[in-house]
């Protein structure tokens, strides 16, 4: 699971009533790679431009020091967003860092998530969903 | 294959490890697998010059996903069968550890000198073990896009005493709706077992709120025949008027006499596929067609990787 796809996830059971973000890491086993993967410079620059309004910083800052990176800024700012190196290794953050063991943690519930061999695993039971009605 | 692995039960239990093996590694599954989802990709309009990230909804072994990338995208892949996942995984473990791999189809573009020095390395894919008819759990507005091939079918269909379909169809696109981003497209390939099922699926996703409806390629080759639900927000546009005046799927039967049931923006892409006749399906790229394709690309000024012995070579499946 790399820590973009973390960013992204959220506990969706009934009783987190949509407030189950962040999933706190428990890492066992981390894997960092170390071939980008297939992009062009320009287009992992250009791809990170276009994620950066949509990631929940404060929730990567903590997601990468729980995963072993404590170089990120804890605030996000306008000048970093317009900095092509820094922009370049923020793809390396969000892309190349995964967790491949370990546990995810709904802070609302405390509902678990294990992660086994870079999976996360996100079933639920049928009782656990969101109810919907016809 | 059964016609019809749905009715044998749970998804996962009928994408075991010995069919998720065969299923990732049959010529004909590829290329059949390719053309569905270039087709989808062509549906969701996606800006070529802007890499997404992009949601799959039943991903398998990867073989949607594959397409994604060969475009430049980032993707993310939701299966309920752990083994076909496990397949999808070993896959991306292996290519990330690969010499430089010849990539014929990739778009580039642009012809920067650094893009020829990048190594093509790791996959843009990640993996998700979960049941889309328990709702999708992501924040909202994180996906610019999200395709789903041949795997939406199965909603209708119930495994358990609990599972309700329609529940579990309503649960699947209103959370769709919530996660994708405003103006984003899905596009969602599937296999109707009956009019009714195409029904209710279109009726479904415009119940959450989407605008959109189906397009069917082939209508008239019960084997060829596709089913694309292509769904937007754009609910303000006069084509959604349009749409409002007729209803959403129209039967099967319908369907056969119209060629293709499009609505709004849908329209031209489908009128396009209209044209061509069904073609013979190839199944994997042959290296021929390989080195055709990229002497057109180059004719066409693009920056086209030299062919080498490399070429077509036949990525590894084993583990
Ligand atoms: C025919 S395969 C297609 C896989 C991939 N999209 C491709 O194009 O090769 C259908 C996939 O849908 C998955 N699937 C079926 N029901 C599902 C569900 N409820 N949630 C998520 N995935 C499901 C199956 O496990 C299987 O991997």
């Amino acid at each position: 699971m790399r820590l973009l796809t973390h960013n992204t996830l959220r506990n969706n059971t009934a009783d987190a009533k949509g407030k189950g973000f962040p999933l706190k890491i428990t890492a066992t086993e981390i894997r960092v790679e170390e071939t980008a993967p297939t992009m062009e410079v320009d287009r992992q620059v250009a791809f990170c431009k276009n994620m950066l309004s949509r990631l929940d910083w404060p929730a990567l800052v903590q997601a990468s020091r729980d995963m072993g990176i404590p170089t990120l800024p804890p605030v996000l700012t306008d000048e970093m967003a317009h900095d092509t190196a820094f922009l370049q290794a923020l793809y390396k953050i969000l892309m190349q860092v995964h967790l491949e063991q370990g546990m995810l943690t709904c802070p609302v519930t405390g509902r678990e998530f294990p992660v086994t061999n870079g999976i996360p695993n996100m079933l639920l039971e049928e009782e656990e969903c969101e109810h919907v009605k016809l | 294959m059964t016609s019809r692995p749905e009715l044998t039960g749970h998804a996962s239990l009928f994408y075991n490890q010995k069919e998720a093996r065969k299923y990732h590694s049959s010529s004909r599954m590829i290329g059949v697998q390719r053309e569905i989802t270039e087709r989808a990709m062509e549906l969701l309009r996606l800006d070529p010059n802007t890499p997404a990230l992009i949601l799959d909804v039943g991903c398998g072994s990867g073989l949607s996903g594959q397409i994604l990338e060969e475009n430049g995208h980032v993707w993310l892949g939701c299966d309920v069968s752990r083994d076909m996942l496990t397949v999808a995984n070993n896959t991306a473990k292996q290519q990330s550890q690969q010499p430089p791999k010849e990539e014929s189809m990739q778009q580039d573009d642009s012809d920067d000198e650094e893009e020829e020095e990048e190594e093509e390395g790791a996959s843009t894919g990640d993996l998700m073990h979960h049941d889309m008819g328990t709702g999708l759990p992501f924040r909202p507005a994180t996906f610019d896009a999200c395709i789903s091939i041949s795997a939406l079918q199965w909603l209708c269909y119930s495994n358990s005493k609990n599972q309700n379909p329609k529940k579990r169809l309503l649960r699947f696109f209103s959370s769709l709706y919530t996660v994708l981003k405003r103006g984003g497209r899905a596009v969602l390939q599937f296999y109707p077992e009956t009019a009714d099922q195409a029904v209710l699926i279109s009726e479904t996703a415009t119940k959450v709120g989407f605008a959109g409806g189906v397009v069917v390629d082939y209508p008239n080759s019960a084997k060829a025949k596709k089913h694309y639900l292509v769904l937007s927000f754009d609910r303000s546009s006069t084509q959604q008027q349009q749409q409002q005046q007729r209803p959403l799927t129209t039967g099967m039967h319908e369907q056969q006499q119209q060629q293709h049931v499009t609505v709004g923006s849908t329209m031209e892409g489908a009128n396009n596929k209209k044209k061509k006749a069904p073609k013979k399906k190839k199944g994997v790229k042959t290296k021929e067609w390989i080195v055709h394709k990229k002497a057109m690309q180059r004719k066409k000024g693009k920056d086209v990787r030299p062919d080498t012995k490399y070429t077509a070579r036949r990525r590894p499946h084993k583990f």
